[in-house]
């Protein structure tokens, strides 16, 4: 009877040690469901610059609170999606779908919300993160109710718990996908809304993105040895050395603190960025991240 | 053979039992009301974390995330936490010039639950949330909200 509980027991404790989820310094590499090779990088490191990067609807908050005029014409076409079959080009394009759905929720256009929704749940499907993205309620939300608050809120946790699975699932290949299609879709209006009607703000934006460009590429060189990786990292390569010629200058200075209306404390750091370049630089990186964008979506 | 017994199941608890690992994040509806203490702020994401009693000086304490903010843009930090942590837990934004310990600014720093930040360099940032010097004898969770107020400049 001992003997027999004590054997019990062992063999709990050796499954027991065995789970846990397997090594976790694997992360399996482009296309991990038809792509059986592995990828040896440091998963704490590319989690921390994946996780890292900006929102969805940060852009789209942007140009709207330029008073920018809303159009459609610019955002990826619902039937174009659907066409998108590797999972390198779905979760690209589940990326800038979601920067495209953040822009409809920020100019409150309900019709168009609902199709987006449908195009991002077929590619949250085919990516099995669907679970995560709340498809019935978002559109409930986006037909039967005023509170935009809520169809945001829900839209963006989305996005960031269908990223977050990936990476926990080791799949931080069509996680860096995600964001390289969040970022390429948000500069790609910003460059549409400079060539509507140029002004500093936008050109700043644009002409600002040197540093964040060098964190992308930080990202997506990790999966280099993957040929369609490595087709996509070299046009951003050629992105980044378009910006050689400008110049992010920091200037020292004074923080200020302030109090707004509702007595919340606004720090302004005294240090700054200033942007130098001209507008022959701008033209080309325009040109070069519309180019990238149309590239991608015609894969 | 009670003996054994009794040994076996002591062993298993230790060994078994979840512990603080399994003290969870907030709730989602913890996030969506800190979301909503943002006022016309558009919400951009959150960080939730669970935060372990603290026991030494060498317990970890708290979470950090990296955070791409860009310039020209006014942020909204909220710390959110459940009644009764108020005052013990803290929500910190610095980078690799202005460390922790010297930071842009905190919850602790500023007084009070939430501050906007109003970014002059486009660029990799940290947020964390830990327990204050002193405080943390009882396990909690928190929960920051990162905002967009709109462009500066």
């Amino acid at each position: 009877m001992i003997k027999k509980l004590i054997f019990i027991f062992s063999v709990v404790l050796i499954f027991t040690a065995c789970g846990g989820g397997g090594d976790e310094n694997t992360i399996t590499g482009p296309d991990s469901q038809n792509d059986v090779r592995s990828v040896q990088i440091d998963p704490e490191k590319i989690n921390g610059l994946i996780e890292s990067f900006p929102s969805p609807i940060e852009m789209a908050a942007t140009i709207e609170d330029m008073k920018v005029p809303y159009s459609k014409k610019h955002l990826v076409a619902t039937e174009i999606a659907a066409d998108f079959d590797s999972n390198f080009d779905k979760a690209l394009g589940l990326g800038m779908l979601s920067a495209d759905l953040g822009y409809l929720n920020v100019y409150n256009r309900k019709n168009a919300i609902v199709e987006y929704l449908t195009s991002i749940k077929r590619l949250a499907d085919a990516l099995d993160v669907d679970q995560f993205f709340e498809f019935q309620t978002l559109k409930r939300l986006a037909t039967n109710s005023n509170n935009l608050d809520s169809l945001m809120f829900l839209s963006v946790t989305s996005y960031h718990d269908m990223d977050e699975h990936l990476r926990k699932t080791r799949r931080s290949d069509l996680s860096a996908l995600m964001i390289t299609g969040v970022w390429t879709e948000g500069q790609y209006l910003a460059c549409k809304v400079n060539q509507f009607k140029s002004d500093k703000k936008t050109e700043e934006i644009i002409a600002g993105q040197k540093d964040i460009v060098k964190e992308l590429l930080g990202v997506l060189e990790f999966f280099d040895d993957k040929p369609k990786f490595k087709k996509m990292n070299d046009q951003f390569r050629e992105l980044l050395k378009l910006y050689d010629t400008v110049e992010i200058k920091l200037i020292e200075g004074e923080d200020k603190i302030s109090y707004d209306q509702d007595s919340i404390p606004v720090i302004e750091p005294g240090e700054h960025t200033d942007i130098i370049y001209t507008q022959e630089d701008l033209n080309k990186i325009q040109n070069k991240i519309i180019k990238i964008r149309n590239n991608l979506i015609s894969l | 053979m009670k003996k054994i017994a009794i040994l076996i199941a002591i062993t298993s608890f230790f060994i078994f039992a979840p512990g603080e690992q399994a003290q969870a994040q907030c709730k989602q509806q913890r996030v969506y009301h800190c979301a909503r203490k943002g006022g016309n702020a558009i919400y951009l994401r959150d960080f939730n974390t669970k935060l372990k009693a603290v026991r030494s000086e060498r317990s970890i304490n708290g979470t950090k995330w990296p955070v791409v903010l860009n310039r020209g843009t006014r942020y909204r930090f909220i710390l959110c936490t459940p009644s009764g942590y108020g005052n013990d837990v803290k929500l910190t934004l610095f980078d690799s010039k202005h460390p922790e310990t010297k930071p842009w600014n905190s919850t602790e720093k500023s007084g009070g639950d939430k501050f906007d930040f109003i970014c002059k360099r486009s660029g990799v940032y940290y947020v964390s949330i830990r327990f204050k010097q002193g405080k943390g004898k009882r396990k909690t969770c928190a929960v920051g909200i990162l905002s967009f107020v709109g462009k500066n400049q």
